[in-house]
């Protein structure tokens, strides 16, 4: 198996920044979630439960986060990211009800293999200054969509 | 007190749900994700290139989960760590059956993880999401 690293590959340059996400985290949006998901842990739907709790308040499914992750990749590369997306995050710390969330990504690299042409992106999201998710994700760039 | 998987049964190589759970892809419960999630993909509101209504592919942490969660460990447990390696969006219709296998067992830091792959397949075994997760174990009583 050959590969090649470039800069550059139609639109996509080494560096380019994907479209950010920034939006609030609300108890409205994380019990939203927690009926579409199934996942009814108290820790995020019951106030008086989480109090009992090291976090002392609710906090947001980790895979909340995901999903905004899945939509900023979505955005930039749909058929690549559908088709034949990767990722590989760890879940870093919580994100508290009514704070922000800053959903980010950058190309780091690109790379030519015999199957095809692929981009290896960082990705982060952040809550309030603190990292709460942190990973790789990597796409096919299968046309020319981006 | 409800039965929980102690963290002792668990043998690297071992298959951990069988048999796989099944999930049914509906309309609804497509829709449910999508609103709660806030998700405006262009992509999503209409039929793929071969006439499927398709789910976002994040809709795999729904379905993975919620096959997990049939299997619980002690309460307490962290979701460390999450790949995802996505085939092809999940159509409505189709009824995903999510196998897992455990991977590595092992302690760091005090903490016990657990270390699952998983995959997931329709009901023509056409492979639709790959998966690893990382788990680190509830305390047991």
């Amino acid at each position: 198996m050959t590969e090649l690293k470039l800069q550059k590959w139609g639109n996509i340059t080494v560096g380019d920044e994907l479209p950010e996400l920034h939006l609030i985290v609300d108890q409205t949006m994380i019990n939203n979630y927690a009926g579409s998901s199934g996942d009814v842990n108290p820790l995020h739907i019951d106030p008086e439960f989480a109090k009992t709790t090291r976090f002392g308040r609710t906090i947001a499914h980790g895979l909340l986060s995901l999903a905004f992750v899945s939509q900023i990749l979505s955005k930039w590369n749909w058929s690549g990211w559908a088709y034949s997306g990767e990722l590989d995050v760890v879940f870093l710390g919580p994100v508290f009800p009514g704070n922000g969330l800053h959903v980010t990504g950058k190309v780091d690299s690109i790379e030519k293999r015999d199957e095809g042409v692929f981009t290896h992106c960082t990705i982060s999201c952040s809550s309030e200054e603190s990292t709460v998710l942190k990973g790789t994700a990597i796409c096919e760039i299968k046309s020319d969509e981006i | 007190m409800s039965e929980y998987v102690k963290y002792e049964s668990l043998v690297e190589g071992d298959d951990f749900l069988v048999p796989p759970p099944a999930f049914e892809v509906t309309r609804e419960r497509v829709d449910k994700y999508i609103q709660a999630t806030g998700d405006t993909t262009l992509e999503l509101q209409k039929q793929d290139e071969s006439g499927h209504e398709i789910a976002p592919p994040m809709l795999a942490a729904v379905y993975v989960i919620e096959a997990l969660r049939t299997r619980v460990g002690p309460p307490g447990g962290i979701h460390a760590k999450q790949q995802f390696k996505f085939h092809r969006p999940a159509r409505i219709g189709e009824t995903l059956y999510t196998s897992a296998k455990v991977l590595r067992l092992y302690l760091k830091k005090d903490h016990r993880y657990a270390e699952m792959t998983t995959e997931t397949r329709n009901q023509d075994s056409e492979l639709v999401t790959s998966g690893m997760i990382t788990r680190i174990w509830g305390k047991e009583d």
